[in-house]
């Protein structure tokens, strides 16, 4: 059935219209087992429809979504199952605590886990009995990666996971992502921030209008446009100004 | 099964949790109950008298209309019936005095005697409706009969008086019913509305729609909270209220807690799609609140929860006594004040069943999850 070189994800010419406003336009590419995969564009170019398409969240007007061989137009259920979601915009009970919060979701996936133990992945354990509305926004970013383990998924969907947060609690997101990944999720992210997907993704699509306009190893994308004897504008300093605000700040996160 | 369960456990901590939510499901209408059972709005009415009249001539109803009304002034406050209904009405306290009016009343050399039973409890009542009941059958006689003042009333009238004791408890028991009513439809709509469309515009139900269980299990876990939460309040409610008004409940009778359960299930189904068509349609709080407000509103003042149907106008009740609420209303007040079973409630239980059927086609055609 699947050996570990069959693509884990599969989207074949992925096509889905609003009324008459086209967001995607024939999206195809592979993720294989393991990987972390970029989706990278500006907002509305499309990213997140193909990520909810994905995802069983919305069905395609044409076009095939297959995850680890199940198609996800005829049983988004199973699916469902298999994977783990980040929304881009994620809500959770008000009124519960944390350790409930991962309890409840466990549960509606018939897992058993140690809530506990799941919020220390994420940084979590020392907030386990507060409420999520007492969360920063770094935090509840984690808790909503915290949610989408419960279910140990094959694959985990982040769709901007960074977005809003300041660089130390980015730092934190990316720390983590690195860690699920070694412990062997597929993840495919999307972002806006172009150093995002240099430190994390494997490979990158980047999605404009719909489409997929470059897709390879970031190393692969520079090298192209190199070749094309493009010349940055500035000479590329040592340090970025992130770098000299994370020096001046600290590294450590403000909760 | 598992799923369910832990949805519904979840939903109930955060029910409880919610103090607001608690403050208006419990402690608001228990204020209303208690404010409006001290006050005891019982002697600021004219008497409620029911009149059963057998003649139905120009005379029988000149004369209920000279009780109701003599010029200007308001007399008594008149219900018409069937000799049956002003007696359960006497008799459970939904009026002080019962009058009949025999078939041969009005007509020219009959005799004809005017029955009038009393709660002797309402000395007060007794002796104002015993006062203007004398006075306007003799000016109505002379004025209707046109005879010279040699013909006596008397010998042609006869007033016949007697007494019953009423189980009726006034104003005080029968509010309690009404408030426990309202506040099945408060929670039943109101916090439906605001839960769901609080976790539609928020995202809560689309991160759900994102596992494998779907959002409806979710629908069910939040309906079964309610359920519980309506039953646990109409015990509260009707509990305290009958103790700090110092009245009882259902004659006594321990059945009646039974009924009264499945009352509060059956208006709570009610309330409750009501509620989930509204949250279905509204895409958020600001639009949500009116419409809730809307069709509550109204209802609270119109299905007799605070005053007797009876003290409105009757093109109003004529509409009024078709509401989900006076039904519910109505049904509770049977089993609490009148000791009735539920089984003898046939009009509110149609009356709430038609509204169920309603209620739900609405729903399940205005529902979206987004």
């Amino acid at each position: 059935m699947n050996s570990t070189n069959d693509p884990v994800i599969v989207a074949k010419d992925i096509h889905k219209k609003y009324g008459d406003i086209v967001a995607v336009n024939g999206i195809s590419f592979d993720v294989r087992r393991g990987e972390v995969f970029g989706m990278l564009g500006p907002n509305g170019a499309g990213k997140t429809t193909t990520v909810e398409i994905l995802e069983g969240m919305r069905d395609a007007d044409s076009g095939e979504a297959i995850i680890s061989g199940v198609n996800v137009k005829d049983d988004p259920t199973t699916v469902k199952a298999m994977i783990g979601v980040q929304l881009q915009q994620n809500a959770f009970f008000d009124k519960l605590k944390l350790t409930e919060i991962v309890d409840l979701y466990a549960k509606l996936y018939l897992a058993k886990v140690d809530p506990v133990e799941i919020l220390s992945r994420v940084g979590l354990d020392h907030r386990k009995n507060s409420q999520y509305a007492e969360l920063s926004g770094g935090q509840k970013q984690r808790l909503s990666i915290a949610v989408a383990l419960v279910n140990d998924p094959i694959v985990l969907f982040l769709d901007e996971p960074t977005t809003g947060l300041d660089p130390q609690a980015r730092r934190q997101v990316w720390a983590l992502v690195k860690a699920i990944q070694e412990n062997g999720a597929t993840i495919v992210l999307t972002t806006h921030y172009m150093e995002e997907a240099e430190e994390l993704c494997d490979r990158i699509a980047v999605v404009e209008d719909g489409q997929i306009i470059a897709l390879g190893t970031p190393d692969a994308l520079i090298d192209q446009l190199l070749e094309t004897g493009f010349k940055p504008e500035k000479r590329v300093r040592e340090a970025t100004l992130d770098d000299v605000f994370l020096n001046l700040t600290g590294r450590d996160l403000r909760e | 099964m598992k799923i369910y369960l832990a949805l519904t456990v979840a939903s109930l901590k955060m029910y409880f949790r919610n103090k607001q939510a608690l403050f208006w499901a419990l402690f608001f209408p228990l204020l209303i109950m208690i404010i409006f059972g001290i006050m005891n709005f019982d002697g600021f009415n004219s008497p409620n008298v029911g009149v059963y009249d057998a003649a139905d001539n120009d005379a029988s109803r000149a004369l209920v209309q000279a009780l109701g009304k003599s010029g200007d002034q308001e007399l008594l406050d008149i219900s018409m019936g069937s000799v049956e209904e002003i007696h359960h009405e006497l008799e459970f306290g939904g009026s002080r005095a019962a009058i009949e009016i025999p078939a041969n009343y009005g007509i020219p050399g009959e005799f004809a005697e005017i029955k009038v039973t009393y709660d002797e409890r309402f000395q007060q009542e007794r002796a104002v409706v015993s006062t203007i009941l004398g006075q306007m059958t003799d000016a109505v006689f002379k004025e209707v009969a046109q005879v010279p003042d040699e013909y006596r009333v008397e010998n042609s009238i006869a007033i016949t008086e007697s007494y019953v004791t009423g189980q009726g408890q006034g104003f005080k028991a029968w509010l309690i019913p009404g408030i426990a009513a309202m506040a099945i439809m408060q929670t039943g709509l109101l916090t439906v509305v605001f839960t769901l469309v609080r976790f539609k515009s928020q995202g809560v139900l689309r991160r759900l729609k994102a596992t494998p269980i779907g959002a409806s299990h979710f629908l069910a876990g939040q309906l079964t909270t309610k359920a519980i939460v309506v039953v646990l309040q109409t015990y509260v409610l009707v509990i305290v209220g009958a103790i700090v008004l110092g009245v009882s409940v259902g004659q006594g009778r321990m059945g009646a807690w039974f009924d009264l359960t499945i009352l509060a299930l059956l208006g709570g189904a009610l309330f409750i799609a009501l509620g989930l068509a509204v949250s279905g349609w509204a895409k958020n709080e600001e639009t949500a609140a009116p419409i809730a407000n809307i069709i509550t509103m109204p209802m609270m003042f119109l299905s007799g929860v605070f005053f007797p149907l009876s003290v409105m106008p009757d093109w109003l009740t004529k509409w009024s006594q078709y509401l989900p609420l006076t039904y519910l209303a109505d049904g509770m007040r049977a089993i609490t004040v009148e000791g009735a079973s539920i089984t003898t409630l046939g009009t509110e239980l149609a009356g709430l069943g038609v509204w169920i059927i309603i209620a739900f086609v609405i729903a399940t055609r205005m529902f979206r999850w987004e």
